[in-house]
C-alpha cells in the first residue's frame, strides 16, 4: 500500500515539478508567468500519442518530433503572448495574454484532437503496475534528467550563464553585450522542450487529453508557488512534495476531499512563508 | 350583374375576415404536413447519444414517407442543434413553437437541456417525447405534455442494484461517481438504492475524472470489503483506469453500472482486453443478444432490415431503435387521435399499453410518465458490442 502511494505521488508529483520548472524557465527571462506551461505538458502527450500511436512512427522519432513541437509552441509563445506586453509588466497585461494563447491552444486540440482521453502508446512494454510499470518511472526518470540537464547548463556552458544573468539582472545583461531577444527566445524554447518532456513521459499515466493542459497549469503552478518563483529546486521538492501528499490523501480522504486537503496546505504554507519555502524575501531597493 | 368598385372591396375585406377566423383552416389543416420537431445536440461534447438517435428518427420519417404518410399527410422533420446547451435547447424549443408551429417535439436528448425545455412546452402544451432520465422530468400534474420513453434514474439505479443483490448474490458494494452533478448525485441515490434491496454500501466516494491513478481509491474499496463496484460516470479515461487497476492489483472484484463501460472508447484505453471482462453495464432486453446469440425476432428483423442503410458499428442499436420508436410514436397518435390536434396526441399517449416498439414495449397512463416497464431493463457485458448491441449478462441466461 505505501510503496503503491509512494510510487504514484512521485510519478505524479515529478510532473508536477517538471510544470513548475517550465513556469520558472520562461519567468526567469522574462519576468512573466506564462499560462501556457500547463498546454505544453498536455501537448506533450497529444503529440506524442499523435506520432507514435497514430502516425506509427518509431518511438525516438515520435519523441524528438515531440519535444521539437513543443519548442516551437514555447516560442510562438514568447513571440505572440509575451513580447507585446513585456513593456508593461506591471499592468500584468501577460495573465490575460498568455491565459487566452492557452485557451486557444485547448480548443484547438479539442477539436483537432479530440475532447475525449486517448490512448499513449506503450514505450517499453513494461507495464502490469507496480514498481516496474513504466507509467510511474518515466516521469521520475525525465524529471532527474532535467534537474540533471538544467545543472550542467546553468553551470558548466556559457549560453547557460548567459540565461542566468538575464534572470539576475536583465538591464545589466544587455549593458554587457547579451542578445537578451534570442536568449528569451531559447528560453522559451526549453521551457517547451520540458513541459513537453513532462507530457510525453507522463502520457501513459495521464493519457493523451485536451483538458489536461488546465489540470497541470492549476497543479504546476503549486510548486512554483512553495518552492518560491523562480527557484528550480523549489519547484521540484515542492512538485514531489505535492504529488505524495495527494496520492495519501486521496488514500486517506478519497478523490473530492483530498483536494481540499491539499489546498489547505497549500494555503497554510503560503501565510506561513510567502516567499515560499525555499524562496528569498524580496529585497526593496532604496 | 355589375361589379362596383365598392362591391368588390366589401367582398375582398369578407373573405380575408372569414380566413383570418379560421372558416378556413379545416381544409388547410387537413393536408398540410406533421411537423416534428426534433431537439437534437448533433455536435459537442454530449452529442453520440443524439447522432444515433437521428438515424433512427430519419429512417422512420422516410419509411412513414414511403408509405404514404400519415392519413395522407407527409411527416416533415424540422431539426435544430442544440450542442448540449440548455440556452440553445431553449431558443430552438420556442422557435419550434412560436414560428414554426410544429405538432410535436422529440427530446431533447440530455437531462440539463431538459430541465430548461420541460417548463416552456408545458406551458404551451406541446406534446413532447423524451429520453431523459432525470426523474423530476416526468411529473404528469405539472407537465402534463410530458411523456419519457426511457428509464428514469430510479429505475436504472433499482435494475443495477437488483442485479447485484439478488442475481450475483453480491451484498457488499462501493459506490462511486465522477465529480460531476451526475456523478454526485448518482452515487446518492444509487447508495440508497442498493441498501432498500438489501445490500451494504461499505465505501462511496466521487473522483475526479482526471486522476491519474486510482490504486489508493481502490485500495480503500478493497480494505472496505468492497465484493462489487457501482460505477457512475460517462467518463473513458476514469473507467479505463479503474478497470486496468483492477487487473493489476489482481483483484476480480466485478463492475456493475452506467453504459458508458461499454463504450469502444473504453476498449481502446485498457491496458488488456481482458481487463474489460466482469464489467456489467445497463442494458435494455429488446436490444440484447440472447444465449443464442440474437436479439428478439421484430427487432432481428429491424436489423437485416436496414444492413447497409443505417450505421450499426459505431453507435449503440437502443439510440437507433429509440429514434424510430419516438416518430413511430408520433405518427400513431396522429392516426389514432384523427388530426395533429396536441389535445388529441396527448390524450392518446395517456392510453397508451404494451405499445411494441424496437426499443421497448412502452405504457403510459393519465398518471404515469414513464414509458418503459421494470422488466425492459436488464444487464450486459460491457466488452460484448457486436452491431450495437451487448450480449446479456451471466444471470439472465
Amino acid at each position: 500500500m505505501l510503496t503503491a502511494i509512494l510510487l504514484s505521488g512521485l510519478a505524479v508529483g515529478a510532473v508536477y515539478a517538471l510544470i513548475g520548472v517550465t513556469y520558472n524557465v520562461m519567468f526567469s527571462a522574462s519576468r512573466v508567468m506564462s499560462f501556457t506551461a500547463g498546454q505544453l505538458g498536455m501537448l506533450g502527450g497529444v503529440l506524442g500519442a499523435a506520432f507514435i500511436g497514430v502516425l506509427g512512427l518509431p518511438a525516438i522519432a515520435g519523441f524528438v518530433l515531440t519535444l521539437a513541437a513543443c519548442a516551437a509552441i514555447g516560442v510562438l509563445t514568447e513571440i505572440i503572448a509575451v513580447r507585446p506586453v513585456l513593456k508593461s509588466l506591471e499592468q500584468h497585461l501577460y495573465v490575460l495574454s498568455t491565459l487566452a494563447l492557452a485557451l486557444m491552444i485547448q480548443q484547438f486540440t479539442a477539436i483537432t484532437w479530440s475532447t475525449e482521453p486517448q490512448p499513449f502508446p506503450s514505450l517499453f512494454g513494461l507495464q502490469g503496475g507496480g514498481v516496474g510499470d513504466e507509467k510511474f518511472w518515466l516521469p521520475i526518470l525525465a524529471c532527474a534528467a532535467v534537474v540533471v540537464g538544467l545543472e550542467f547548463l546553468y553551470r558548466r556552458t556559457l549560453i547557460g550563464r548567459a540565461f542566468l544573468a538575464i534572470a539576475e539582472d536583465n538591464f545589466a545583461a544587455r549593458a554587457l553585450g547579451l542578445p537578451e531577444r534570442n536568449l528569451r527566445m531559447a528560453s522559451y524554447a526549453l521551457a517547451g522542450v520540458i513541459g513537453g518532456l513532462a507530457g510525453f513521459a507522463s502520457g501513459q499515466l495521464f493519457l493523451a487529453f485536451f483538458a489536461n493542459g488546465a489540470m497541470l497549469n492549476f497543479l504546476g503552478f503549486v510548486p512554483v508557488a512553495l518552492g518560491g518563483l523562480g527557484n528550480n529546486r523549489g519547484a521540484i521538492i515542492g512538485g514531489l512534495a505535492l504529488g505524495i501528499f495527494q496520492q495519501s490523501a486521496n488514500f486517506l480522504f478519497g478523490g473530492v476531499f483530498a483536494s481540499v486537503a491539499v489546498f489547505s496546505v497549500f494555503i497554510i504554507v503560503l501565510l506561513l512563508a510567502p516567499q515560499g519555502l525555499f524562496g528569498a524575501p524580496a529585497q526593496r531597493r532604496v | 350583374m355589375t361589379i362596383t368598385r365598392r362591391g368588390l372591396t366589401l367582398g375582398g375585406a369578407g373573405l380575408a375576415t372569414a380566413s383570418s377566423l379560421g372558416l378556413a383552416t379545416p381544409a388547410l389543416a387537413q393536408s398540410e404536413p406533421i411537423r416534428i420537431g426534433w431537439l437534437a445536440a448533433l455536435t459537442g461534447p454530449s452529442s453520440a447519444p443524439a447522432i444515433g438517435f437521428d438515424r433512427g428518427v430519419r429512417h422512420a420519417v422516410d419509411t412513414i414517407n414511403a408509405n404514404g404518410g400519415v392519413r395522407g399527410r407527409r411527416l416533415e422533420l424540422l431539426v435544430r442543434d442544440t450542442q448540449g446547451d440548455p440556452t440553445k435547447a431553449v431558443n430552438a424549443a420556442q422557435e419550434m413553437i412560436s414560428r414554426a408551429r410544429v405538432h410535436a417535439i422529440w427530446g431533447p436528448t440530455n437531462s440539463g437541456e431538459s430541465l430548461a425545455t420541460t417548463p416552456i412546452m408545458a406551458r404551451a402544451r406541446m406534446p413532447n417525447v423524451h429520453p431523459c432520465f432525470v426523474d423530476s422530468l416526468i411529473d404528469p400534474a405539472r407537465y402534463p405534455n410530458a411523456f419519457r420513453m426511457a428509464p428514469s434514474n430510479s429505475q436504472i439505479d433499482d435494475a443495477v442494484s437488483k442485479y447485484g443483490v439478488e442475481i450475483l448474490k453480491l451484498k457488499k458494494f462501493a459506490v462511486i461517481g465522477d465529480t460531476t452533478g451526475y456523478g454526485t448525485t448518482t452515487v446518492n441515490s444509487s447508495s440508497a438504492s442498493i441498501a432498500r434491496h438489501g445490500g451494504e454500501v461499505v465505501y462511496r466516494a466521487t473522483i475526479d475524472a482526471t486522476q491519474p491513478d486510482l490504486t489508493p481509491d481502490m485500495l480503500r474499496m478493497r480494505n472496505a470489503g468492497a465484493e462489487a463496484i457501482a460505477v457512475w460516470t460517462v467518463s473513458p479515461g476514469l473507467i479505463s483506469r479503474l478497470m486496468n487497476t483492477r487487473a493489476n492489483m489482481g483483484w476480480d472484484v466485478p463492475l456493475v453500472g452506467h453504459p458508458a463501460m461499454g463504450n469502444g472508447e473504453v476498449g481502446q484505453l485498457i491496458a488488456k482486453p481482458e481487463n474489460w471482462q466482469k464489467t456489467y453495464i445497463l442494458g435494455f432486453k429488446n436490444c440484447s443478444y440472447g444465449a443464442d446469440g440474437k436479439l428478439p425476432n421484430h427487432v432481428q428483423a429491424f436489423v437485416d432490415s436496414v444492413r447497409g442503410k443505417i450505421n450499426l458499428e459505431d453507435t449503440t442499436l437502443w439510440w437507433v431503435a429509440l429514434g424510430v420508436d419516438a416518430i413511430n410514436m408520433i405518427a400513431k397518435a396522429v392516426q389514432e387521435s384523427g388530426g395533429t390536434d396536441a389535445a388529441g396526441i396527448i390524450g392518446y399517449w395517456n392510453t397508451v399499453q404494451n405499445w411494441p416498439g424496437l426499443y421497448a414495449s412502452y405504457a403510459w397512463s393519465p398518471t404515469n410518465h414513464n414509458g418503459l416497464p421494470d422488466g425492459d431493463l436488464v444487464m450486459s457485458e460491457a466488452n460484448s458490442l457486436r452491431q450495437g448491441a451487448y450480449r446479456l449478462a451471466p444471470g439472465y441466461v
